[in-house]
């Protein structure tokens, strides 16, 4: 009722002040009708705050941590086989981390390695919504969606280990890497968000091609605080870009909880403020990921513009493996712990009967046996020569060929208002 | 031949590469039905359209990165700054994310990044800086200074042309002041070559943009009293022209460094570096700077005219070095 009133009270305006009004007044009043859809099936509210004890400030959590588990919503889209397609990814994206750290352990990888343990749900089922000629550029935890864009637990283990075959030959660590020809995948940079307005400058270049492309990357609730976050949205959402923009809310931003980077209550309220839809999803859940994922591909395959989606969940290890998370209160970990992303995957596979036991324990040893091999591979593989440090600074003696990706652009003159 | 600005030159040479190449196309800040604050793009989307000639938010890091993203699907973007002052809100997408990225992941991004420089108009501390040298100063880029019509034309052509990111520093200064006959026909002028804009005997200039017109004024009073100038007007600042810096500096043994930059961390410091390193034995005495004060540009025009290289500086300090 209240909003069929403001609507009577609009057009009144609007009828006393012309034409030009009316349409400025129908504008806003339809991005006011965007609501954040929420897609969870439980919506955990704690609060932290900083406790001072002994000399020591540390945070304290309250709130209902005794909450049981909700089953997993059921999807809207996956069939039996993808969601143990997805399951495999998250599973390879888990155990690919582990050996990391072991690897880590025996001094073989160079510098840190960072982690997305309670997150691969995020990364696995969202990049899993993307079609091959759609883009993805992943942060520093989306190892997984990296695997599911196909680059290999290989190339990601030689990029920690610096070997002359990783695919930056060395020149860089980490989810650091990207492909244009075959993957469709953009580096990441260090500095957070730089990549919303070079994936909305993807979608920008497809289009003047004659492709409208779905184009995902993501932002942590402490990289949403860059100012380039705000720009690269605004951008894609002023221009109808087909970005899909994961807000991962890990609740913490490296020691930083969430609460001391912003106040709304949630993330997705940020959509409203850009004119575009915003949605939230429980990211421990493959199947609210991939929905939600899936639908805003579609929107940006109809060149309706970008979405919002912020997926809650827990970093469930330190910023990197230096980091021992010690600043996390206890409780929040047992209550995250009971929502592993994975466990509850292969809970809802097995209690449906799309996975046995045994099917279960294949694909496990499957998957191990495949990192074996990808490990005794890049352990064994050489370090790259001193001297290719020098070269390849720029692009030149046609070392690559610049064309456009999607065919020739289309160059019709549109002029939309002409005044004779 | 006809005879057209600095500015006119800009604009015919982007107009030229977007007629040949559909994959050229522009964005920044009021370029659109304005025409862009200094009107290269003047008529732009009446004649290509809007999907090729695009008004973005003010947003400096998106108008980059949004460039550089449409780059990495084969196309080659021509992003405006409507003042190169306001390029430090981009830096961190220039410099991290486009200027490493052939040598971190092989992804070539052939994009540039162009607008207006320079002092001299009056325009204060975020209307008139040089910014070329934070630029030169981050491997992967190319750094553009045209000084004549001529080739702000034909480099400009040769930029959009290129597989790298350059960054076009076009002197607002120039824009109306300068005109010149040019050629009708397309020719571009190669990135990373001078050229000798004066030939002279006595002692050598090395310059760029705006101040190749005061190299070039201080050498009509110098002959006058017999002393000859060359003016060496490197038009690209990275890559540098090693060889003919080197070449001007063996021919007069004695060489001025001069640009509207700030002194400290200026080009002039990596030009002192390159002469001792490729023709130390050809001196005949100190190579000598003359530059911008180390402040921000002033507003008030005696405090700007102080602030800024001049002629007079010029004569006094050439004179000074070829009796030396």
């Amino acid at each position: 009722m209240a909003k069929k009133k403001t609507r009577a009270k609009s057009t009144n305006i609007a009828k006393s002040n012309g034409r030009g009004l009316r349409s400025l007044q129908s504008v806003a009043s339809n991005q006011r009708t965007y609501t954040v859809v929420d897609y969870r099936l439980e919506r955990p509210s704690f609060a932290l705050k900083q406790v001072r004890a002994a000399g020591h400030v540390h945070y304290e959590v309250t709130g209902d941590l005794s909450a049981p588990v909700p089953p997993l919503r059921e999807s809207k889209y996956l069939d039996k086989k993808q969601c143990i397609e997805i399951y495999r990814w998250m599973l390879l994206n888990r155990r690919m981390e582990a050996a990391l750290e072991n690897l880590y352990k025996q001094g073989k990888v160079v510098g840190g390695v960072y982690f997305g343990v309670g997150q691969e749900a995020c990364s696995c089922a969202s990049a899993y919504a993307l079609r091959p000629e759609d883009w993805m550029g992943p942060m520093i935890r989306n190892q997984g969606s990296l695997l599911v864009r196909g680059f290999s637990a290989c190339d990601i283990m030689m990029q920690y280990m610096a070997k002359a075959g990783s695919p930056t030959k060395g020149r860089d660590a980490s989810s650091h890497f990207g492909d244009i020809q075959a993957r469709n995948v953009v580096a990441p940079t260090s500095t957070l968000g730089d990549l919303i307005p070079v994936l909305a400058g993807v979608a920008l270049g497809a289009r003047l091609q004659g492709r409208n492309i779905a184009v995902m990357t993501y932002i942590g609730d402490g990289g949403q605080s860059t100012g380039v976050t705000y720009e690269g949205l605004n951008f894609a959402a002023v221009q109808k870009l087909g970005l899909v923009l994961f807000v991962e809310n890990n609740l913490w931003g490296y020691s930083t909880p969430c609460d001391m980077q912003f106040c709304v209550k949630d993330l997705a309220e940020r959509a409203i403020a850009y004119g575009i839809p915003g949605v939230i999803v429980d990211g421990t859940d493959a199947c609210q990921v991939y929905d939600a994922a899936r639908e805003a591909c579609e929107r940006a395959r109809r060149a309706e513009g970008p979405t919002l989606i912020e997926a809650k969940m827990m970093r469930m290890k330190g910023h990197a493996i230096h980091d021992a998370a010690e600043y996390v209160p206890k409780p929040l970990f047992e209550y995250w712990r009971k929502r592993d992303p994975i466990a509850r995957l292969e809970g809802f596979l097995l209690d449906k009967k799309w996975l046995t036991a045994g099917e279960n324990e294949k694909l496990i040893a499957d998957v191990e046996k495949q990192l074996g091999a990808d490990r005794e591979f890049a352990v064994s593989s050489p370090m790259p020569a001193p001297e290719t440090a020098a070269v390849g600074v720029y692009c030149e003696n046609g070392c690559h060929e610049i064309k456009p990706k999607y065919g020739a652009p289309k160059v019709a003159n549109e002029i939309l208002i002409r005044h004779s | 031949m006809s005879t057209v600005t600095y500015l006119e030159a800009i604009r015919q040479g982007i107009w030229e590469e977007m007629e040949r190449d559909p994959s050229v196309f522009c964005l920044g800040e009021d370029i659109g039905i304005y025409g862009g604050a200094f009107k290269v793009t003047d008529g732009f989307i009446d004649h290509f359209g809007p999907r090729r000639v695009i008004d973005t938010p003010i947003a400096e890091s998106a108008i980059v990165g949004a460039a550089f993203g449409a780059a990495l699907t084969g196309m080659r973007p021509i992003a405006e700054f409507q003042f190169m002052d306001f390029i430090g809100c981009a830096f961190n997408q220039i410099v991290n994310m486009v200027a490493k990225a052939h040598y971190r992941w092989g992804a070539p991004a052939p994009l540039v990044i162009r607008g207006p420089s320079g002092g001299n108009v009056h325009g204060g501390p975020f209307h008139s800086q040089n910014p070329e040298a934070w630029f030169v100063h981050a491997p992967g880029l190319k750094v553009v200074c045209p000084a004549s019509a001529y080739d702000a034309k034909g480099l400009i052509k040769a930029s959009i042309r290129d597989n790298n990111p350059v960054v076009f520093f076009e002197h607002k200064y120039l824009y109306r002041r300068i005109k010149e006959d040019i050629p009708d026909n397309d020719y571009v002028v190669p990135l990373g070559k001078a050229r000798v804009a004066r030939e002279g005997r006595d002692l050598s200039v090395v310059t760029y943009a705006a101040m190749v017109y005061v190299a070039l004024e201080a050498a009509e009073i110098l002959a006058k009293e017999g002393i000859e100038l060359e003016v060496l007007d490197l038009r690209t600042l990275s890559p540098l022209d090693r060889e003919a810096i080197a070449q001007t500096v063996r021919k007069t043994n004695k060489v001025i460094l001069l640009h509207e930059d700030v002194r400290t961390g200026g080009i002039a410091g990596e030009l002192g570096a390159i002469i001792n390193e490729e023709a130390f034995e050809d001196l005949d005495g100190p190579i000598v700077r003359i530059t911008a004060l180390d402040t921000p540009v002033p507003f008030s025009p005696p405090q700007e005219e102080y602030f800024l290289p001049k002629v007079s500086d010029l004569v006094r300090e050439a004179r000074r070095l070829k009796a030396y």
